[in-house]
């Protein structure tokens, strides 16, 4: 079967989509496990923990995990990270910068470009080519994307999705996105009622969780966006092709 | 092998953004002599060529390339250093294609 839907075509994944956004995120996990044997799960160090946690409770034998370690993380998420480890006892597969990209950058603009520039230059260094490199070794992968992570954004998170962006030349990458129709507040009632670890740092006013000098606490009232890269201006992603404006 | 390059009008009318650097790095390259047909994604009607393509590919994003090969499924392309190296078989900067990667799917810096 994991044959049958990695050849799929678009259609068919919009087709998943449908069906599986109504189900339980265990129950979109369930599905993707089932499907895949090469899966694995984007831990980011923060609430999408959740993530691990149904998957080790659904298939404890199939759970792959990879970390995207930036070198500029929090001391408090990689000691999370190792928690984690620990606690489900798995194996999580951290993934690095290319070194020579990274020297790159810093000799030509410094530690903190991200100030005067965007962020963009650094996070595609640092976590989108390691994600790249890694998504190269499997056949499809789980995040923990959620759709109000990002309200500026038109575009709304599919449970499934067809991933053109990070295909294998020639191949096809699904990516399933289990917490898009979750709230915050429904993934911490998860954490709560299940004992799940959780990151330090969320005890210190965190919301959003990503590399140090790019994430700051947020205070009551504030979206879990503006703790993420305040110094820019907001902008509302413009290369979309409307929804409403396509016909289905 | 059929390439089309579908490029997109914006609701007040003009070309967005990411189609019109697309536009120029492909003329600056002589790339548009590998395209066959140049389709007009306009949201303003939903009939236009584009959008039915898109929806016929369920693309959300332009500009987007559309490649088809015989005996083959149509491949989208909707990051341009992608389509250049593995279609086109150029040479593309690493750090351009992770970038317009990024740019395409702000979300993923949450990851």
């Amino acid at each position: 079967m994991a044959e049958n839907l990695a050849s799929t075509n678009q259609v068919s994944t919009v087709d998943l989509d449908q069906k599986l956004s109504s189900q339980t995120p265990q129950e979109v996990l369930t599905y993707a496990l089932n499907e895949f044997d090469n899966i694995a799960i984007s831990f980011s160090g923060a609430e999408d923990v959740v993530l691990i946690d149904m998957a080790y409770k659904i298939a404890p034998e199939k759970v792959q995990v990879f970390s995207l370690d930036t070198g500029r993380l929090h001391a408090e998420t990689y000691r999370y990270i190792e928690k984690v480890r620990n606690h489900y006892n798995i194996d999580i597969d951290v993934v690095y910068p290319e070194s020579e990209a990274v020297n790159k950058l810093v000799r030509e603009k410094g530690l903190f470009s991200f100030y005067q520039d965007d962020h963009k230059e650094c996070c595609s260094i640092r976590k989108i080519g390691p994600l790249r490199r890694k998504l190269l070794t499997v056949d499809a992968w789980i995040t923990g994307q959620r759709r109000d992570q990002s309200p500026g954004t038109r575009a709304a998170i599919p449970v499934i999705q067809d991933d053109k962006a990070f295909a294998r030349p020639g191949d096809s990458l699904t990516k399933f996105n289990p917490l898009a129709n979750l709230s915050s507040q429904e993934v911490w009632d998860y954490i709560r009622s299940n004992d799940v670890p959780y990151n330090e740092l969320h005890d210190q006013g965190f919301i959003s969780i990503g590399c140090e000098p790019c994430t700051r606490p947020t205070g009551p009232g504030q979206h879990e966006r503006e703790g993420r890269w305040w110094w820019e201006e907001a902008t509302l992603k413009e290369c979309g092709l409307h929804d409403v404006n396509i016909k289905k | 092998m059929r390439i089309t390059f579908v490029k997109k009008i914006k609701l007040d009318g003009s070309f967005c953004k990411k189609c019109n650097e697309v536009q120029q790095k492909m003329d600056d390259a002589g790339q548009m002599e590998m395209i066959d047909e140049v389709l007009i994604a306009d949201e303003r009607d939903p009939s236009s060529p584009g959008m039915e393509l898109a929806s016929l590919y369920n693309v959300e994003q332009a500009p987007f390339f559309l490649v088809e090969r015989d005996g083959e499924a149509p491949v989208i392309y909707t990051v341009y250093f992608k389509f250049v190296k593995e279609v086109l078989n150029q040479k593309t900067q690493e750090a351009d294609e992770l970038k317009e990667i990024l740019n395409d799917n702000p979300d993923l810096d949450f990851l």
